[in-house]
């Protein structure tokens, strides 16, 4: 049992690098599941009991390389800079981790992170935009902006980050400077909206 | 501060007051109130808004002093004209976020103007020059990442993640180079630089149409040259390189301190030079200095500036956010982004213009027909004519003088603010695009010696320079 599960899991694996190295070299369009499934060395029909679809997959590759980048996001946070600092290295180390697959991320994220699909239990994208969500909440809550939230609140944010993540795909500035820019500006954004519902209450407008 | 008060607090036309001057000022002032009710985003955006928003009222103000003068003259039709493209232009200019580097440079540019701005508005843009918004260190991390595939505390044996210093287009942190040696590394905020281009053709749309006509030709040029200017601002290895050239031309001697670039600590958006540490000129007059140690700032920067000119070079951006004063008598000058360097064509022409205001009046004609684009029977070429004798004058005033001059003397920087408003009133404003930054140059070293109310021996400073 514990051989067969230990196999399974070297097989995901390699599904998985199969996949990256095809999303690299071929781009999203190019790669198929058959194309993935004979460079992991198995069959079309074994690799759907892993992942239902390419899009599945893809999901899976951005969650481990976010969670690697979540990590180092906590290991490096200090508490010592501001709410905005701390959500820009939260969101930059996950896109940072992402720079391989970036090409590719711009077409997958259509599907992925189709808002139709959010709550679907297959959703590929759900369980990514959840994770993200709980990491902000904690960061805002560090910050001194406790929960309940408008729902409004985080809306926003999962707007703007859908933006600055959709320009980061397609950002062919040098070091993706743009985006940086971008993202710098949106936070601020983001930032100033919460001082404003600080300031008025949550019970509506003034 | 709201736009209309900046522009009721501008002086006067000092032309005779005219119903439509004021109806001019009546209508700029409306479309300035009706821009400056747009929602602006509340006190969290701060670091967006405290520099582009400021630097952009003052900008707009500085731009309204002159239209309101081209109003003044217009015909009712290119009058509506005029102010549909100035209203679309400040429009523009209103939303430009990411122009905040042009915006800042034109609002330093106001600030370095004591004469036409109000004292409060000028030490307001001292501040600015000293202040610029700050970027957070993941940002900065990541700009340094950019620059040179490494984290910073990797580049450096340390690097201090609070700036101490703003540049207008980004912001200066003290570091260690691996060596121990102490530096200041400049950052710019990412994209700043990309988007020059694209701003500037949406200007240019905009705002040339204002002032159609005969200097149009011209006026292309001197646009053009402000944004190649621009442009080169943004690139810090051309910054480098004018830095490196400005300090193989003093010797410890002069007390004038260029500090040196660390090249391989430099890129495009980062440049790494020693660090110095000194007084800006706001806390240098605070303690209160004698008139001798003003004279003998007030001479080295002029030696500066002669000393550059004569090598070609003019610091286009001499404002005093560029000049640090030390205990000991030395000067530094700690930025060289906007320093132009003279080509063959204008050298020749420096040269001619030298000669005609050291040697030969008589050169007046060739000297306008060259700088100003004109041939010799253009009906305007005496005007042209007698505005070069005029400028000329002006600024051959302190170096005919016998002895030091007081360039405190208001009088001075005030004539020669009147000659430059009327060049514009008349739109005598056709000139070789060299001369855009050659005027923000010599005013704001002026202005420069003015705040610091220094007695300088310009013919004898010259005479030193010369014979170098």
């Amino acid at each position: 049992m514990r051989i067969t599960a230990e196999a399974k899991s070297a097989t995901r694996q390699r599904v998985l690098q199969a996949a990256m190295n095809l999303f690299v070299s071929d781009g999203w369009q190019h790669t198929t599941t058959r194309g993935i499934a004979v460079a992991a060395g198995i069959a079309t029909g074994t690799l759907f009991n892993y992942f239902p679809t390419k899009e599945a997959i893809a999901a899976a590759l951005m969650a481990e390389a976010l969670e690697r980048a979540y990590e180092e996001f906590h290991s490096n946070c200090s508490g010592e800079n501001s709410l905005e600092a701390d959500l820009f290295s939260l969101i930059w180390s996950g896109l940072r981790s992402l720079r391989q697959l970036r090409k590719c991320l711009g077409p997958a994220s259509d599907t992925i992170f189709s808002p139709l699909a959010r709550h679907s239990p297959d959703s590929p994208g759900d369980a990514l935009r959840v994770n993200h969500l709980e990491l902000v909440e904690t960061v805002l809550t560090s910050h001194g902006f406790p929960a309940p939230r408008p729902a409004v609140t985080m809306q926003l944010y999962w707007t703007l980050y859908l933006g600055v993540f959709a320009y980061w795909a397609a950002d062919d500035s040098p070091g993706q400077e743009d985006t940086l820019a971008l993202l710098d500006q949106s936070l601020l954004l983001f930032v100033a909206s919460l001082s404003l519902d600080q300031g008025r209450g949550t019970n509506g407008r003034q | 501060m709201d736009v209309s008060e900046l522009i009721a607090a501008l002086p006067e036309d000092d032309s005779s007051s005219t119903v439509s001057a004021a109806w001019a000022q009546e209508r700029l002032r409306g479309i300035l109130a009706d821009i400056a009710q747009r929602p602006v985003p509340a006190g969290s955006l701060h670091r967006l808004w405290t520099l582009s928003e400021l630097s952009t009222q003052i900008a707009l103000a500085y731009l309204a002093l002159w239209v309101r003068r081209w109003f003044t003259d217009a015909e009712a039709g290119k009058r509506r004209l005029m102010e549909t493209n100035l209203r679309m232009a400040l429009k523009t200019f209103h939303r430009l976020g990411y122009l905040r580097g042009a915006m800042t440079k034109l609002g330093q540019a106001a600030g370095n103007l004591p004469g036409i701005l109000p004292n409060q508005v000028a030490e307001t843009l001292d501040r600015l020059h000293c202040e610029a918004p700050p970027m957070h260190y993941p940002l900065i991390r990541e700009v340094v990442r950019n620059e040179f595939g490494k984290e910073a505390d990797e580049v450096f044996l340390s690097f201090e993640k609070e700036a101490f210093a703003a540049a207008s287009l980004g912001q200066v942190h003290r570091a260690r180079l691996k060596s121990g040696e102490p530096v200041a590394v400049k950052i710019q905020y990412p994209g700043i630089a990309r988007t020059i281009d694209a701003d500037f053709r949406n200007l240019s749309a905009l705002v040339l149409p204002l002032r159609l006509g005969k200097a149009w030709e011209s006026q292309k040029a001197q646009f053009e040259e402000i944004r190649r200017m621009l442009n080169q601002e943004v690139d810090y290895l051309q910054e480098a390189e004018s830095q490196r050239l400005a300090g193989e031309l003093f010797r410890p001697e002069d007390g004038i301190v260029v500090p040196r670039v660390h090249r391989e600590y430099s890129g495009k958006r980062v440049l790494t030079t020693d660090y110095v540490e000194g007084l800006h000129l706001a806390d240098y007059l605070a303690t209160n200095p004698t008139q001798a140690s003003r004279n003998a700032f007030g001479t080295k920067i002029y030696v500066a500036w002669i000393r550059m000119y004569f090598a070609f070079m003019t610091h286009g951006d001499p404002h005093p956010g560029n000049y640090l004063f030390h205990s000991d008598g030395r000067l530094s000058l700690i930025d060289f982004g906007c320093v132009q360097h003279y080509g063959p064509e204008e050298r020749e022409l420096v040269r001619l213009a030298e000669k005609m205001a050291f040697e030969d009046r008589a050169l007046t004609r060739e000297v306008v027909q060259r700088a100003c684009g004109l041939v010799a029977n253009d009906p305007e070429i005496e005007d042209y004519v007698h505005m070069m004798e005029e400028s000329c004058d002006w600024m051959m005033e302190p170096v005919r003088q016998p002895g030091a001059f007081d360039f405190g003397d208001g009088a001075h920087f005030q004539r020669g603010v009147e000659w430059f408003s009327r060049v514009l009133r008349k739109g005598q404003v056709r000139a070789h695009p060299m001369y855009v930054y050659w005027n923000r140059s010599v005013f704001g070293f002026k202005a420069l010696l003015f705040r610091l109310r220094a007695q300088v021996d310009v013919h004898a400073v010259l005479r030193q320079e010369r014979r170098r």
